[in-house]
């Protein structure tokens, strides 16, 4: 089973560089990608995040997530197609040659683009994300998160939720073996699949809820929510740090020269 | 430390109250041990007397509850009483908040305002003590139930609280665990921690008691020491206690099985089954031929590889290599749903499968799913069968603990199947209520059902099982049926005998 969004334990430069390093990577890619609306440079963008997971081994996670992504693609393509139309129709979802309702849905190429500027947008933020995910333990990024003045119980349910994601998965499983056990068939079409899927979702819900209590007890009673006042790990800033903002601020402000230089040519 | 005179206390939304004019007095230094049958409110004992549940829980109280000398109302909120208290409480996974063992138990220690060299120490030594070194870098999902206690005990070990509260801190521990456990406990009572112990599973742990208490219906009948208190029938009769010496070790050569049972050709077949989960090899090679009307026991610490060899008899595990065969049945050709007809499962924990209105649309699910005839008919016969008939149109998840293990049983008896294979059917019930639950399982046997029961219950193994066949590492490595009574017996007294004491 994928394991989603959770840590990686490994020793790569991502691993090694302070949690604070990651955000502001996380933050430009943010600014970059909902600022620009260049389709090239957010397709530079996505391949920079990738060439930098790949050459640090990182990017089997990222790859993973690819049947997520190509049907992310496709609902917002479908969705801009059938809501936008601007530009050159280029066809139509439902063919000319059909009497009565041909012609139907134009697709035209503005809806494409836009369609398309969305999707890099969120796998560019997608990525940065996940490689901040998987390169921090979580209780470094908790740490970091507090640093930035985010108030403890934010980062606690960030944390919690990432934590609970392969334990809910596992629960799922579980459940799903109890019922096929007697003979629970899943079924077919939407309708059968939303009826079917009672039998696991109201044990999944019902099982987790008698966990939040004890979940809530523990972490006031071990002093979670105290602010941290000395830490296991020296979480200072290193050389590879500032080494890496210097590199995410060329990086960007590369990005942001390049639409300038192509506009002065 | 700790003080409750005349205490009452009732949960918010109900009538009747869960403790009932408790007085309880427990000095510096001292380990207390809960006893009682589930649902006397031992948990809600410990919750009163470390104040949270008058800072958590709202209800209704009255009587006096004293913390350190000061009223339990007088501390600020809980993450004061967390200064002092520790609490491991008994759902293992629900404590375990961060995705490596090490964060967690590193996260409580930097609340403490201590030097960093002192932390590091500590987070070193209560490794070692709860033997969680080699997890430290695992996420809680990866880790056993047994694993998962061992981290919660640790983390809050590291707190380095004057008072620990554990609750049935051993239901998952395999005898390993307990043993560890002990020795923790030891430990802790020449620190002069004081701790609140509460417990099923007595002979593992009752020597450490200076006092035993013995709840029933929220009030305190009993208390004094261990050995005081056993001298009691009814408290002896909820408690879990190893047998002293085992018939079948007093008189190993004489076979476990039933002689009244036929020696027909075996309606389970399993030849050299090998069983990969993505890189590690849980099975390694296992042949096991079960007769029918039998009741097999199949012991083993945890990860040997009990739970992998049953789902293979239901068909939710396929063999990587070997084959099962139940009846005519190959599992490798067969879809569950048909195994589901012959086989069936029925999971530790009853709420994994819970999740209709009332108890009859429960148990009706699986006839329903296989389109059995007669529904009604079998869903009534399962239910009088278990002794639930007059829950029938109540909630399921509002049963107790006992009750629901027994529905689960009837949802799987609906269908019929020749096959029952129950996953550790009596955790987390006391011994009267694991009783009521193997005398239902010896009954279904002597009907000509065939049972397969993966247990670490020796008591039960003891009273009920026809045959025994232990499991370490993958291997079946012992079978009574087969001259292994020597060895099953040799890791009895090795492994599960050691931390007891003389009981009576």
């Amino acid at each position: 089973m994928p394991e989603i969004l959770q840590y990686v334990p490994g020793t790569s430069v991502f691993h090694r560089l302070n949690p604070l390093t990651k955000i502001l990577m996380i933050l430009v890619v943010a600014v970059l990608a909902v600022t620009t609306s260049s389709l090239s440079l957010l397709t530079l963008l996505v391949v920079v995040l990738f060439i930098a997971a790949a050459v640090t081994h990182l990017s089997r996670p990222l790859v993973q997530q690819m049947p997520l992504l190509i049907s992310l693609v496709i609902s917002l393509l479908l969705l801009t197609v059938l809501s936008m139309q601007s530009g050159e129709t280029i066809g139509h979802l439902v063919p000319v040659a059909i009497p009565l309702v041909g012609g139907a849905f134009p697709i035209t190429v503005g809806a494409i683009e836009f369609g398309l500027l969305l999707s890099l947008r969120f796998i560019a933020m997608l990525f940065a994300f996940q490689l901040l995910v998987i390169t921090t333990q979580p209780h470094d990024l908790v740490h970091a998160l507090q640093r930035l003045r985010l108030p403890v119980d934010y980062a606690l349910m960030f944390l919690i939720a990432l934590r609970f994601i392969p334990s809910l998965q596992l629960e799922g499983q579980r459940i799903n073996e109890a019922q096929l056990a007697r003979g629970y068939n899943p079924g077919t079409g939407l309708r059968g699949v939303v009826r079917t899927l009672v039998p696991i979702i109201v044990p999944l819900v019902s099982n987790s809820l008698a966990k939040a209590n004890v979940l809530g007890l523990t972490i006031d009673l071990r002093g979670y929510r105290t602010p941290r006042r000395v830490s296991l790990r020296d979480r200072s800033l290193r050389m590879r740090d500032y080494s890496a903002i210097a590199l995410i601020l060329v990086a960007s402000a590369g990005f942001v020269a390049l639409p300038l230089v192509h506009l002065l040519n | 430390m700790i003080v409750l005179e005349d205490y009452t206390y009732i949960y918010p939304g109900r009538s009747e109250p869960a403790l009932d004019g408790v007085t309880l007095h427990v000095r510096q230094g001292e380990v207390i041990l809960v006893t009682g049958p589930t649902g006397a409110g031992k948990t809600t004992l410990c919750l009163a007397a470390s104040g949270i549940l008058r800072h958590e829980f709202g209800g209704t109280s009255t009587g006096k509850a004293r913390l350190l000398g000061r009223p339990v109302e007088e501390f600020r909120d809980l993450s004061e009483i967390g200064r002092h208290v520790g609490v491991v409480f008994d759902d293992p996974e629900a404590q375990l908040i961060f995705t490596t063992v090490e964060e967690e138990i590193a996260s409580g220690l930097e609340g403490l305002d201590l030097p960093r060299d002192e932390l590091n120490a500590r987070m070193e030594h209560v490794l070692e003590l709860t033997a969680t070194t080699d997890l430290r870098e695992r996420a809680p999902h990866t880790l056993s139930g047994g694993q998962k206690q061992r981290v919660a005990i640790a983390a809050t070990l590291a707190l380095g609280t004057e008072i620990l509260v554990l609750d049935e801190p051993t239901s998952e521990l395999d005898e390993e665990g307990t043993r560890m456990l002990f020795r923790i406990l030891q430990r802790l009572r020449s620190e002069g921690k004081t701790v609140l112990l509460v417990e099923h599973k007595l002979d593992a742990l009752f020597d450490l008691a200076d006092r035993m208490i013995f709840l029933e219906r929220g009030r305190i009948l009993a208390e004094g020491t261990p050995d005081e208190l056993l001298r009691e029938d009814r408290i002896r009769s909820v408690l879990h206690t190893t047998p002293e010496t085992p018939s079948f070790c007093r008189t190993p050569k004489v076979c476990l099985q039933k002689p009244d049972v036929p020696a027909s050709s075996p309606l389970i077949r399993i030849e050299g089954l090998v069983h990969d989960y993505s890189g590690v090899t849980a099975l390694k090679g296992l042949d096991l031929e079960i007769e029918a009307g039998s009741l097999v026991a199949v012991i083993g610490d945890n990860g040997s590889g009990k739970t992998t060899l049953i789902k293979h008899l239901v068909g939710l595990l396929k063999p990587t290599q070997g084959r099962v065969i139940v009846g005519d049945h190959d599992t490798r050709a067969e879809t569950i749903t048909c195994m589901a007809r012959h086989v069936g499962l029925v999971f530790q924990n009853p709420d994994t499968m819970l999740f209709e209105e009332t108890v009859e649309r429960e148990v009706a699910f699986g006839p329903t799913n296989l389109g059995m005839e007669d529904v009604r008919g079998r869903v009534e016969q399962a239910l009088a069968e278990v002794g639930l008939l007059a829950h029938r149109d109540e909630y399921p998840r509002s049963l107790s603990r006992g009750e629901r293990q027994r529905l689960a049983i009837a949802c799987i008896l609906a269908m019929a199947p020749e096959v029952i294979v129950l996953d550790e059917p009596t955790t987390g019930l006391d011994a009267a209520e694991s009783a009521r639950i193997m005398t239902l399982v010896s009954r279904l046997r002597d009907e000509g059902r065939t049972i397969v029961m993966v247990t670490h219950n020796m008591r039960i193994v003891e009273d009920y099982a026809d045959r025994i066949v232990l499991l370490e590492h993958g291997r079946l490595v012992a079978d009574s049926q087969n001259g292994g009574e020597e060895l099953i017996c040799q890791r009895f007294y090795s492994t599960f005998r050691e931390p007891a004491s003389s009981i009576a």
